[in-house]
């Protein structure tokens, strides 16, 4: 610790203060009040876990709990799979390889809000007229059922986001030392083993990194619920952060939406946190 | 070195201290003026009020008026929650209803002696009335009722104002359905089922208000919620919902408004005045022609309107008395002076919701209809705004309409959840 001088905090504390500001102390003060009555504006009393416990019994809150935990379940698996997917066929030596890392990285440059609104539209009217086309009735009506607009919010993710872990992906694919590929196909190695052997091994950061990434995300997901599905029909694709905006916002219940968010934030930093901590010890040097 | 660090760093920060103290202290000090900021609610009105605002500072040399607006019923709270905990708060601010007259209690003034408080008209000021006081001022009155198209119902040679009796609405409902294809339109309603409140406040209105007389604040006070009347409100729902454009529930706002209404596609829909403007940028010689209003014809309640008001404006108690009185002299000269008047009915295109406008005529054929039945007093009165600011609307009320409309919960379960919920949220808010 004696090289830790005076210049050691002084690089630091910018740093601190900042995240102290914007990061800590707004925790903090979420914290107190999540064991207040606060209605955004002033509160009279302590409630104890009063929050908490009706959070529990909040209906709304448990599904969209559940509903949350499915859609995360479906995109990390989807998104990595795609991602590595897609790094995979543009990391071969063909024409046309970076025009298409452009193409697939773009849905990710537009915004979230935006991003919903239009497929909204695809979903609505597009979805509807191919299905009226071609006697497809499963095409038809999406959005207004829970389990339409579960896959509606799963697709638009999924197209949305794939390109940005394709994009990790790649990075480490080219990392790999090519003699050691060369290597083991000289050994006599197939296709598949190479890829199994050395491949996934050797890019065994990307995926802590990719699913730390889609995880976190996945939970947070805000923008692409409100203007995809709104919550509705019925507030049945209403995700746990939307449901922390609606308490608090619809509903004037600043405490209790609080609660939520400190349940929330527990759940995701734990979730997340394990997930870094095991796939850390999958990793490989060389 | 580090000596010489500090000493800058101390010297530029006094340097910017003392220049912000100079600056607050200028701004306070060297006018007499009095300077008044308005927090208001209806996005739609931004440019007009601040027309106005500027052309009183024209008259009124002393006085300084902000506006600011804030767009839709959601975010308006949190802004104003907001500028009020971080010491920015405005001086004129605007209240939905009864929940939000009781959130911001502590910074409401008494108004009850202005003079447009005395000019406004019986009823419109029941909602804002707390311990005897008055603490909010109408923006103006709405009205809401089936927006019909004048030429479909020539064609279908039905006369809509005939439609009073549920009966006879279904009948011509049948009618003009059976001749779709020779009307050109999609459908006789478009039912948005994703636009909850269209439902859950505008129609339950007419159905849950009758056992408060139309009283918001009885509404808002009231433990229990009978609902006696929703076999009348299910009749109407299913009507709307059959002969609806379909699917129902992809059906928002500006989908029944703007794409189907506006272009034609549906003789009738449920809706308010405030769509003229929306109706008037798609087709202006349609919303000047063919767009009339009648009302929902409701059992006992026949050739009535529901007229009501959605916002108040309330004045900052914790300002200095000077600011308060610039504010309230700034409403009453915009609802009671001449000018003022003027400016109400032309330029905001407001039903107003005071008297001494007889001699007045509005500029459209809704709002003229929502006038004609306020001057006349065949209204309905809107009990919603006692409910719209609680969490019963968002969180019980409306999935479980939206939940009926789906086909997946029966009418029965559907008001016994909305009576169950309304009854727990009640008992649990007035500890």
């Amino acid at each position: 610790m004696k090289n830790r001088s005076l210049s050691f905090w002084l690089f630091l504390t910018p740093t601190l203060v900042a995240l102290a500001l914007v990061v800590f102390i707004p925790m903090l003060e979420g914290l107190f009040y999540s064991f207040t009555d606060w209605d955004g504006l002033s509160f009279t009393k302590m409630v104890g876990f009063q929050n908490y416990i009706t959070l529990l019994h909040d209906k709304a809150f448990v599904n969209a709990f559940w509903f949350t935990v499915a859609f995360v379940i479906v995109t990390v698996i989807a998104l990595n799979v795609i991602g590595l997917g897609l790094a995979l066929l543009v990391t071969q030596k063909f024409k046309g390889s970076s025009f298409l890392r452009t193409v697939f990285f773009m849905p990710n440059m537009i915004g979230g809000l935006i991003l919903g609104f239009i497929w909204q539209f695809i979903f609505t009217q597009g979805f509807s007229a191919l299905g009226s086309a071609l006697h497809a009735g499963w095409l038809e009506n999406w959005l207004t059922t829970e389990n339409t607009g579960f896959w509606g919010l799963v697709i638009v993710t999924v197209w949305q986001m794939s390109g940005y872990i394709m994009i990790i992906y790649i990075a480490y694919l080219q990392n790999i030392p090519q003699e050691i590929i060369e290597a083991a196909e000289i050994d006599g190695a197939s296709a598949w083993q190479r890829f199994t052997k050395i491949t996934f091994p050797m890019i065994a950061p990307a995926f802590t990194v990719c699913m730390f990434l889609t995880l976190s995300n996945g939970f947070k997901i805000y923008d692409q619920n409100l203007s995809l599905t709104g919550g509705g029909p019925y507030n049945s694709t209403q995700m746990l952060a939307m449901d922390i905006v609606n308490t608090a916002y619809n509903s004037s219940n600043f405490s209790l939406a609080e609660a939520k968010a400190m349940i929330f934030f527990i759940i995701v930093a734990a979730i997340s946190l394990i997930q870094v901590f095991y796939n850390r010890k999958r990793e490989v040097d060389l | 070195m580090s000596h010489k660090f500090w000493k800058h760093l101390a010297t530029v920060t006094m340097v910017a201290g003392a220049a912000l103290t100079l600056a607050a202290c200028g701004s306070s000090s060297a006018k007499k003026n009095v300077k008044i900021t308005i927090l208001q609610g209806k996005v739609e009105n931004n440019k007009q009020f601040k027309t106005i605002a500027a052309q009183y500072e024209k008259s009124h040399p002393n006085v300084k008026i902000e506006v600011t607006s804030i767009g839709g019923g959601t975010q308006y709270d949190p802004v104003l929650k907001t500028r009020i905990s971080s010491g920015n708060a405005p001086t004129i601010f605007s209240l939905a209803g009864p929940a939000d007259v009781k959130q911001f209690k502590s910074h409401e003034a008494d108004l009850s002696n202005t003079k447009a408080a005395k000019a406004a008209q019986p009823g419109t000021l029941d909602a804002v009335k707390t311990d005897g006081k008055t603490v909010g001022l109408p923006f103006n009155v709405e009205g809401y009722g089936f927006v019909y198209n004048k030429k479909v119902f020539r064609e279908a040679g039905i006369d809509a104002t005939s439609l009073t009796t549920y009966a006879k609405l279904q009948a011509a409902v049948k009618k003009i359905d059976s001749m779709k294809t020779k009307l050109g339109i999609k459908g006789v309603f478009a039912l948005p089922g994703k636009e909850a409140w269209i439902m859950s406040d505008h129609l339950a209105n007419l159905y849950i208000g009758q056992d408060f007389n139309g009283n918001a604040l009885k509404l808002y006070n009231s433990k229990t919620m009978p609902f006696t009347k929703n076999a009348d409100m299910k009749q109407m729902l299913d009507l709307q919902s059959t002969y609806s454009i379909k699917p129902v529930m992809q059906m928002d706002y500006s989908a029944q408004v703007n794409q189907y209404f506006s272009q034609g596609k549906t003789a009738m829909i449920q809706q308010g005045d405030w769509i003229y403007p929306t109706i008037e940028q798609i087709d202006k010689k349609f919303a000047k022609n063919d767009v009339g209003m009648i009302p929902i014809p409701v059992k006992g309640e026949e050739g009535k309107l529901p007229v009501g008001t959605s916002l108040y404006w309330a004045v900052n108690k914790q300002k200095s008395s000077a600011e308060q009185t610039a504010a309230k002299n700034f409403l009453d000269w915009l609802y009671t002076s001449k000018a003022g008047k003027k400016d109400v009915v032309n330029t905001l295109h407001f039903v107003p919701a005071y008297k001494g406008y007889s001699n007045f005529k509005m500029q459209d054929a809704l709002t003229q209809t929502v006038f004609k039945y306020s001057n006349e007093n065949k209204t309905i009165g809107w009990a919603f705004p006692g409910y719209t600011g609680t969490s019963w609307d968002p969180d019980v009320a409306q999935p479980n309409l939206q939940k009926y409309l789906s086909g997946k919960q029966s009418w029965t379960a559907t008001v016994k959840n909305m009576k169950d919920g309304w009854k727990k949220q009640q008992a649990s808010s007035s500890n």
